[in-house]
């Protein structure tokens, strides 16, 4: 009886003795504490030169892990960079930019508002910063087909229907000064104008690789939204053709080789960049039209014409477009 | 056409058990239950005619049920046994509200006067910590004026003590050896916890068994082992449930000062529950260390136990819970203008055996704190440790006899903070036979209980809690002769202060907490008769007055009187 009872309290000492200190379930502190600025907002590396490579971040270190979201805004170009996160601090990893922006225009050589803010506290902290170059979008991982600023290309050759619109226009582009403006109402036919953006005429070679899954197609699409009377949906339709010629003779064979092709609505006002994989690109035509070997190879491409469209029964189209350029790797603006 | 199948061989059975019976009158025998039951529901409170033009102002229900036990024995080493329920609801017309339903159905015997088995319909338990059936909230110490309440919902649900009702096969035999060993008990069993759902979750099946090796009067060892486990293949799924749980006992007798009898008792085990082919879901491993002295000083019960159960540990069998708190309420589950669900309150806990719960569950089930916190699954309630201390059967005089029950809990480790909810958990019960004080022939008791809990935390501001509930509960018998009585009894509970309300996910992962913040009070009065014929068959007939008030939303009160009648004979 004596051991049993020595056994007992030696193993209940033990049992008190291997304590936990983890916890279970989410922090609380997390959801319900207060937020409290360990570290105070601070930006690291103002003045950068984006445009050489350099990167700007931000530090600040709060009493709990917190919804954050930092938004920059160029005061000349009004482009917009916003970097959020979750986490209880701000740092290298988690906030660095390189300059590149999440609402178009790009930025310029500017000063900027800083501002973090979270998600569910009113606690807003503010700064400024100047970027002394901007980012220079166009390197080795790209291929500019034009951005419009040494003026409009007349090989690009193409077709607007009569009283519709294509000209250069300068101020208020998505990139640079200039950009192609494209616009008008067509009550005869879908198409209001296409362009061909042949590859010879290309600002860059094409240097792209084969392997579509990392090509990207990128462009700046500026909408109005107009809305259609008859459908209800966004008046605008643009469209993407992409030919491929594949025997390298210097022209598309519709009966031999392949041609891709993608659309979308433009249904929103502003500056957008859409980026499209070269994988999601579709063989829409059927054969005998279409019939080369059914393999996306961006290498082969030959020209990228871009389509303005629109029901025709339905009025006023527009999508003005500005720095088409592939991107190998990823996004341009990833 | 299943019902008709169903009722060919309801009487089928019935008459080859008379046939059988007049033929062989030994080996047939009856016993069941009747039940008759009828109780109508009224909306009361004050400025009802504002408050709720949308409820009914009353509802009636009630309905005869026997249900038929049959036993065989068509050779003396086998008993088939099944239950048969004629059910009659009230109201009904030309047979539409009677039903004929087969409520258990098994069979027993033993092979070679050795080994025992059953089959079918089995009643199973075995540790507090593998396969145990814990009590509902708030049901100890209750006094027997809502005893009958209490018997209605856990025949319905299939309660049996602390059994947990299951299909199966299951075997038991022992051995005397009279060596080393002096005698080896061995159980085991087989059981479908759930069949196969078409284009649902697979099997579920559970097997367990037992091992007790006495040694010497004084020393016995045993274990008990259960798996819990979803057969893949009997769904198109690549994922399988499985928990099984081990333990090992170590149980020692003796008398304490050469005087009173001691019993200890250590069980310790441990539990693993995942997710085969799951990538997302945890494995978690768990264990858990109970300790227990017993002892009978003075005819007092005096028990004293020390748990410790670690966060991860679970258990099927013993943490599933009898009240299913995502049921609603059959009494006016929706009421007001803004037909607001009715949450399930003390009344409905006592009375409604349609909120219980008779499946296992593969996955915590919610409770709530103001009812159970402090060990809401029983002693398997994950991450605990502390003791309790009971004394049962305090005799103060002749008349006067004292149960007091007291457990102080904490967390093993915080939920969401670092700081641990404090339990502290203490119940008295007494009753009085005044009867015996004015030597009074007819009896006259005085039944009364009190519960008190308090779960605390400390901590910053967010981290606090401090929530307290009471309930009082009494009951008073006057015998106006020897077999009728006039009964009346009342229960008071209250429930003041904040809480964290936790969600879990499928994986019982916490995931997050809502605050929660109570000010509730319930009442429930009852008042009526009784008269028993002999024990377990009687009649009562009572009125009962039930209020909820959360005085932090004081539209919602809700009052409600009930008119009960019940007949109940054990045949």
């Amino acid at each position: 009886m004596k051991k049993i009872t020595i056994l007992l309290f030696a193993f209940l000492a033990v049992l008190f003795s291997c304590e936990k200190n983890d916890i279970e379930g989410p922090n609380l502190n997390d959801l319900y504490g207060p937020l409290d600025i360990l570290e105070s907002f601070k930006i690291v590396g103002d003045s950068v030169d984006f445009e050489n490579d350099e990167i700007l971040y931000f530090t600040a270190s709060f009493s709990k892990i917190v919804d954050w979201k930092i938004k920059i805004r160029g005061l000349t170009s009004g482009s917009i960079k916003i970097i959020s996160g979750k986490s209880n601090y701000i740092n290298l990893n988690n906030s660095s930019w390189e300059g590149s922006s999440t609402e178009l225009p790009f930025f310029v050589s500017e000063n900027c508002d800083v501002e973090l803010s979270f998600e569910i506290h009113d606690d807003i902290f503010q700064d400024t910063l100047y970027i002394s170059s901007a980012k220079d979008y166009n390197n080795e991982s790209t291929v500019l087909i034009t951005d419009f600023e040494a003026g409009f290309n007349p090989n690009f050759t193409g077709f607007f229907q009569a009283g519709c619109t294509k000209s250069l226009t300068t101020g208020g582009s998505g990139e640079g000064a200039k950009h192609l403006q494209q616009f008008g109402t067509c009550d005869w036919d879908w198409l209001i104008g296409y362009i061909d953006y042949y590859s010879n005429f290309w600002l860059n070679p094409n240097t792209l690789v084969s392997d579509p899954s990392q090509v990207y197609f990128n462009i700046m699409i500026k909408g109005d939204s107009t809305i259609s009377i008859v459908d209800g949906v966004p008046n605008s339709l643009f469209k993407l053709e992409f030919y491929e010629d594949e025997n390298n003779d210097g022209y598309y064979d519709a009966s031999s080789e392949d041609r891709y092709d993608y659309e979308f609505d433009v249904n929103w006002n502003g500056w957008k960049m859409i980026s499209i994989n070269y994988n999601d690109v579709e063989n829409l035509i059927a054969p005998p039209n279409n019939s080369g070997d059914g393999i996306r190879n961006p290498s082969q491409i030959y020209n990228v014409r871009t389509l303005l469209l629109a029901n025709p029964n339905s009025g006023f189209a527009k999508a003005d477009v500005d720095f088409l350029i592939w991107s190998i790797g990823g996004p341009i603006l990833n | 056409m299943k019902n008709i199948l169903l009722n060919i061989l309801i009487i089928f059975l019935i008459s080859y058990a008379l046939s059988t019976q007049a033929q062989i009158k030994s080996k047939v025998w009856y016993d069941g239950n009747a039940r008759v039951m009828y109780d109508r529901d009224i909306l009361t409170g004050d400025n009802l005619d504002q408050k709720d033009t949308v409820s009914t102002r009353s509802n009636g229900t009630g309905f005869s049920k026997i249900d038929l036990g049959l036993h065989f024995t068509p050779i003396n080493e086998i008993e088939i046994s099944s239950s048969i329920r004629l059910q009659n609801d009230f109201g009904g017309m030309w047979g539409n509200r009677n039903s004929v339903t087969l409520r258990s159905l098994s069979a027993s015997g033993v092979i070679n006067n050795k080994i025992r088995f059953g089959i079918g319909d089995l009643f199973l338990k075995q540790s507090k910590y593998t396969l145990y059936n814990y009590s509902q909230d708030l049901s100890h110490f209750e006094p027997d004026v809502f005893s009958f309440y209490r018997e209605y919902v856990n025949y319905e649900n299939y309660y049996k003590e602390n059994y947990w009702r299951l299909q199966g096969i299951q075997t038991n035999f022992s051995y005397n050896m009279y060596n080393i060993i002096e005698q080896i008990d061995i159980d085991a069993f087989t059981s479908r916890i759930r069949g196969a759902q078409w284009l649902g979750d697979p099997e579920l099946l559970m097997f367990g068994g037992t091992l007790f090796i006495r040694l010497n009067e004084k020393i016995k060892i045993g274990s008990h082992y259960i798996n819990t486990f979803e057969i893949k293949s009997t769904s198109n799924t690549d994922i399988a449930y499985f928990n099984p749980v081990f333990t090992a006992k170590f149980m020692y007798s003796d008398k304490f000062l050469d005087m009173y009898p001691l019993d200890i008792l250590f069980e310790g085990g441990v539990s693993k529950r995942g997710w085969e082919g799951d990538g997302f879901a945890p494995e978690t491993q768990g264990m858990f260390f109970n300790s227990t002295f017993q002892s009978k000083i003075n005819n007092s019960n005096l028990r004293l136990n020390f748990k410790l159960v670690d966060t991860d540990f679970r258990s099927i069998g013993a943490q599933t819970r009898r009240l299913n708190y995502s049921l609603v309420p059959s009494s006016y589950a929706y009421y007001g203008n803004s037909y607001t669900q009715r949450k399930i309150g003390l009344l409905d806990i006592i009375s409604d055996p349609d909120i219980y719960n008779q499946r296992l569950s593969t996955s915590l089930m919610d409770y709530n704190p103001i009812y159970s916190a402090t060990l809401p699954y029983g002693d398997a309630t994950p991450n605990r440790i502390g003791t309790e201390v009971s004394i049962e059967e305090i005799k103060i005089t002749g008349f006067l006899k004292l149960n007091i029950d007291a457990k102080y809990f904490t967390e093993l480790i915080g939920q969401g903070t670092t700081q641990k909810r404090n339990f502290l958990n203490g119940a008295i019960s007494s009753k009085l036979h005044i009867n015996k004080i004015f030597d009074i022939s007819v009896p006259i008791i005085i039944d009364a209980s009190a519960f008190a809990e308090n779960i605390k935390r400390s901590g910053s501001e967010f981290e606090r809690i401090n929530l307290k509930t009471n309930l009082i509960s009494s009951g008073i018998l006057v015998g106006l002769t020897d077999n009728l009585s006039l009964v009346c009894g009342s229960k008071l509970f209250s429930a003041v202060g904040n809480e964290y309300l936790i969600e879990r996910n499928t994986y019982d992962q916490i995931i997050d907490y809502n605050t929660a913040n109570f000010d509730i009070s319930e009442m429930i009065l009852v008042g009526g008769i009784q008269y028993y014929f002999e024990k377990d068959t009687y009649i009562t007939m009572q009125y009962n007055h039930f209020n909820m008030l959360d005085n932090n939303i004081l539209e919602d009160e809700f009052s409600m009187g009930r008119l009960v009648f019940m007949f109940n004979m054990n045949l």
